[in-house]
């Protein structure tokens, strides 16, 4: 939609995709850890790491999200 | 004081009086909340990093340490209920090996884990007791049963080959 047109939508898409990021955050977080006391290492290896590929995602989504209006 | 003084304003706002606009202080914003959130995915992506890395070390094995193989009896100088005090894994660390049975052997750092009291085998009761406080273990598992001592004795595994019993490593505490 062209900007200054005549219907100012505001887009939350941007913000939904953040909360489920979050959301998954917290879960690969949770089993992360468990999975340790578990001595399930290589779970714990796996969560971890799609815990830290989330925060460039979150990144890529914020900047494609942040100039919509 | 007229109506008016109190009305007005007396003396021009500017930037470095009145610095903080009150209404719009508290506002989130839809960028602003999608910053904190991508500030929140960082966090939580650092937060586990130490688990990984923890786990990674364990799945490689970096946090094992070696032992040395040491021969402490004949199997034949032994008899059921006998026990053979030895020091593993070096010279100040002194423990105890208790035959309980035929063919089964079971050897533990005998310092108590309540006050470092030696612990020596009772074959009367079939435990290993501290005399300092009355600490009971468990002889095959090496758990406190009664007593003082909360946590276990340390465990080493023991091999046996060629007609004599060895010493190859004290075992992870667990628990």
């Amino acid at each position: 939609m062209p900007r200054g047109c005549c219907v100012m939508k505001r887009s939350w898409r941007g913000v939904i995709l953040l909360s489920i990021v979050l959301f998954l955050n917290i879960l690969f977080t949770q089993k992360a850890v468990h999975q340790f006391f578990y001595e399930n290492y290589a779970a714990t290896i796996t969560y971890a790491t799609l815990n830290v590929l989330l925060f460039p995602i979150a990144w890529i989504i914020y900047k494609r999200e942040k100039e919509v209006e | 004081m007229s109506k008016k003084d109190n009305d007005s304003i007396p003396f021009d706002e500017n930037n470095y009086t009145h610095n903080i606009d009150r209404n719009r202080e508290r506002r989130l914003d839809r960028r602003g909340f999608m910053k904190t959130m991508v500030g929140a995915a960082g966090l939580f992506a650092v937060s586990t990093l130490p688990w990984g890395g923890i786990a990674a070390k364990e799945l490689m094995g970096w946090g094992k340490r070696s032992y040395p193989v040491q021969r402490l009896a004949d199997v034949s100088s032994l008899h059921v209920g006998d026990s053979l005090e030895f020091h593993y894994p070096n010279e100040h660390v002194s423990a105890l090996l208790v035959k309980t049975g035929e063919n089964e052997y079971h050897a533990y750092q005998n310092a108590c884990t309540h006050l470092l009291c030696p612990v020596f085998y009772s074959p009367e009761k079939e435990k290993l007791v501290c005399p300092c406080h009355k600490g009971y273990f468990d002889v095959k598992t090496g758990a406190p049963t009664a007593g003082p001592p909360r946590r276990p004795l340390p465990e080493i595994s023991l091999e046996i080959s060629g007609g004599a019993i060895y010493a190859t490593g004290v075992l992870r505490y667990e628990t």
